[in-house]
């Protein structure tokens, strides 16, 4: 075999072996968007059970998405900037959520805050009851997509010229001043797509709801209907109707695949501060 | 009086040590650090800046201690080689930045009058990232001089620039300069740029001072080597070479200081076999007053001179005869052999 044929048939081995991946990606979804008809599509968006679930669905990782960007900027900035003994165990726990099953991170959970611990009795008298609420909903959101904008802050601040820095520093800025305005708007665009991320971690959760928040009744800031988490929802009416299961899917994918181009959008034509280029999704 | 003082300073960046160093600023002067790379340049403009602290000795400004004072505080704007431009941020951005910080000086320029003094009006909603290297520079400049900066400490100000762009930047450096009486800590590798607008040289040599004095004294007695260099002379002879070299000793010895000899190039003239000091010439190039030529006397490179009427008739592998005729001779160190 000449040395053009074997890159030739290298080429179009890794052709296949790519395009299989790819087509493992993208027909799932095409089936799952092109099996219910628009008419049931329809009748399932105006469905109340449906609309509750997915309005409270989109409202609770809304909130989770701001809890894990005060919390999870500061943490990766932390890990970006600074030395200090013990670094190492604080990286190891940052990954923790994404190593373990989120049906025992669940679990865990459940035996921290749950109906009966101290902690979860003290949560419940001080108003903030976890367990069956939007509260619970939330921590678990929190707790399984919260590394990814930890993650992808530090890796974006970490790229920031320490220099900048310093300019910054040299010309007047504190070093409060100079993260806000000069490694934050830097930062910005990784931190986005870490927060992207972040999101839709927190919209596909199941594990964790099924121990914490399988049915949620109103509490705090959620004053809707008894509802679920959407995954949980649908996968109560995949045990009764595929083709209802499917219609609710499909309608979330429709939404989810709205709200990533409307941040696409708003990188491109908006007044976003990220220096140049698309954001990394 | 001077404006800044250092006295003692040491610092340290990983295993480099810096100092002592003992430095006076007047209002309006300019220093310009000069060595090799590692000497410390860059870690005395870092202590300066207070980016790194000072093991020892201190740091003041008109009476003011500021040895343990944050940048921030110092008003001494650094600009690090690279000049550090914010890329998210507009020519104007970057230039607005320190008066944003100031929250408005009401007597200080404007962000239009210093796009304007700099010659950026035209670029002023460019990001830095597309402008020429020069044009960066003078949108560096122009941010030190928005900050209204006590001491301005540049790294390298005129790394990549082409002669004209340099000598609108260092018209530019004189005019921010002036305006505001502030003195200059500059490092360069560029002797024409020390030479043009530094009223000092401060020679590092492994952390310390080797020579803080006027360019014609450095240039009328290099302290060392790469000082001789720097000066401009095209020969420098260490006791190393004028031991190994007997007949260059003859010619030179007599006003060798103890760091050897540094000299403008030699006269060569076609050699007639005579004796005396004979160099074979490597490479031969045409100047408006005659030739230069790069020659070797055994394993020692020299460089040489000829008048356009000798030097027609000398080509790459002739022998040469080498004198001093002409030649600008000075001792290397403070004192003889």
């Amino acid at each position: 075999m000449s040395r053009r044929t074997a890159s030739a048939v290298a080429q179009g081995l890794r052709a296949v072996l790519a395009g299989s991946l790819l087509a493992l990606f993208v027909l799932p979804i095409l089936a799952l968007l092109l099996y219910p008809s628009l008419g049931r599509l329809l009748t399932e968006a105006g469905d109340p059970g449906v609309d509750a679930a997915l309005a409270f669905t989109l409202y609770a990782s809304g909130l989770a998405l701001v809890l894990v960007l005060l919390l999870g900027i500061p943490l990766g900035h932390l890990l970006a900037r600074s030395r200090f003994p013990g670094r190492s165990i604080v990286e190891a726990a940052v990954a923790l959520p994404v190593v373990v099953p989120h049906l025992i991170a669940g679990l865990a959970l459940f035996l921290v805050v749950g109906p009966g611990t101290p902690v979860g009795a003290a949560l419940t008298r001080a108003g903030i009851p976890v367990f069956a609420t939007i509260w619970g909903v939330i921590l678990v959101m929190v707790y399984v997509s919260a590394p990814y904008t930890v993650l992808a802050s530090e890796l974006a601040f970490r790229a920031v010229d320490p220099r900048l820095l310093e300019a910054a520093r040299s010309l007047g800025a504190t070093p409060a001043v100079a993260a806000r305005t000069v490694a934050l708007p830097l930062a910005l665009r990784g931190i986005v797509a870490g927060a992207v991320l972040s999101w839709a971690r927190a919209v596909s959760e199941i594990g964790g709801f099924l121990i914490l928040a399988y049915t949620v009744y109103p509490s705090g800031p959620y004053t809707g209907p008894v509802t679920s988490p959407l995954s949980v929802y649908i996968y109560t009416v995949f045990q009764i109707d595929l083709a209802d299961a499917a219609a609710i899917s499909a309608l979330f994918v429709l939404i989810a695949f709205g709200l990533f181009v409307a941040v696409r959008l708003l990188e491109r034509f908006g007044r976003l501060p990220w220096p140049s280029g698309e954001l990394p999704l | 009086m001077s404006a800044w003082a250092c006295r003692g300073l040491s610092a340290h960046q990983g295993p480099f040590h810096l100092g002592p160093i003992d430095l006076e600023l007047g209002r309006s002067e300019v220093v310009a650090v000069i060595g090799r790379s590692g000497a410390g340049k860059t870690t005395l403009l870092r202590t300066l800046a207070g980016f790194l602290p000072a093991d020892a000795g201190s740091i003041g400004r008109d009476g003011t201690d500021l040895t343990t004072t944050p940048p921030e505080g110092r008003r001494a704007v650094y600009v690090p080689a690279g000049l550090a431009l914010f890329p998210h941020r507009s020519v104007a951005g970057n230039i607005a930045y320190p008066l944003e910080l100031a929250g408005g000086r009401a007597d200080g320029p404007t962000v239009g009058d210093l796009l304007d003094r700099f010659g950026l009006a035209p670029l002023a909603d460019r990001r830095p990232s597309t402008l020429s290297a020069g044009e960066q520079q003078r949108v560096a400049l122009a941010r030190s001089v928005a900050a209204d900066p006590a001491l301005l400490l540049w790294d390298e100000p005129l790394g990549a620039l082409d002669l004209v762009a340099r000598e609108a930047l260092l018209a530019g450096l004189r005019t921010a300069q002036a305006g505001g009486g502030r003195p200059i800590v500059l490092v360069t590798h560029d002797p024409a740029v020390a030479a043009a607008i530094a009223d000092r040289w401060l020679l590092l040599d492994g952390g310390r001072t080797a020579f803080l004095g006027s360019a014609d004294a450095c240039v009328a007695r290099p302290p060392d080597p790469f000082a001789a260099r720097f000066a401009g002379y095209a020969n420098v002879l260490v006791p190393d070479d004028l031991a190994r070299e007997t007949g260059l000793r003859s010619l030179v010895a007599d006003r060798a200081g103890n760091g050897g000899v540094a000299t403008t190039p030699f006269i060569a003239r076609p050699s007639d076999g005579e004796g005396g000091v004979t160099a074979v010439v490597d490479r031969r190039t045409p100047t408006p007053d005659g030739v230069r030529l790069t020659a070797h006397v055994g394993t020692l490179a020299l460089e040489l001179r000829a008048a356009a009427d000798v030097g027609d008739r000398i080509r790459v592998g002739d022998r040469v005869a080498v004198n001093d005729d002409g030649t600008v001779v000075v001792p290397i160190g403070p004192t003889g052999v």
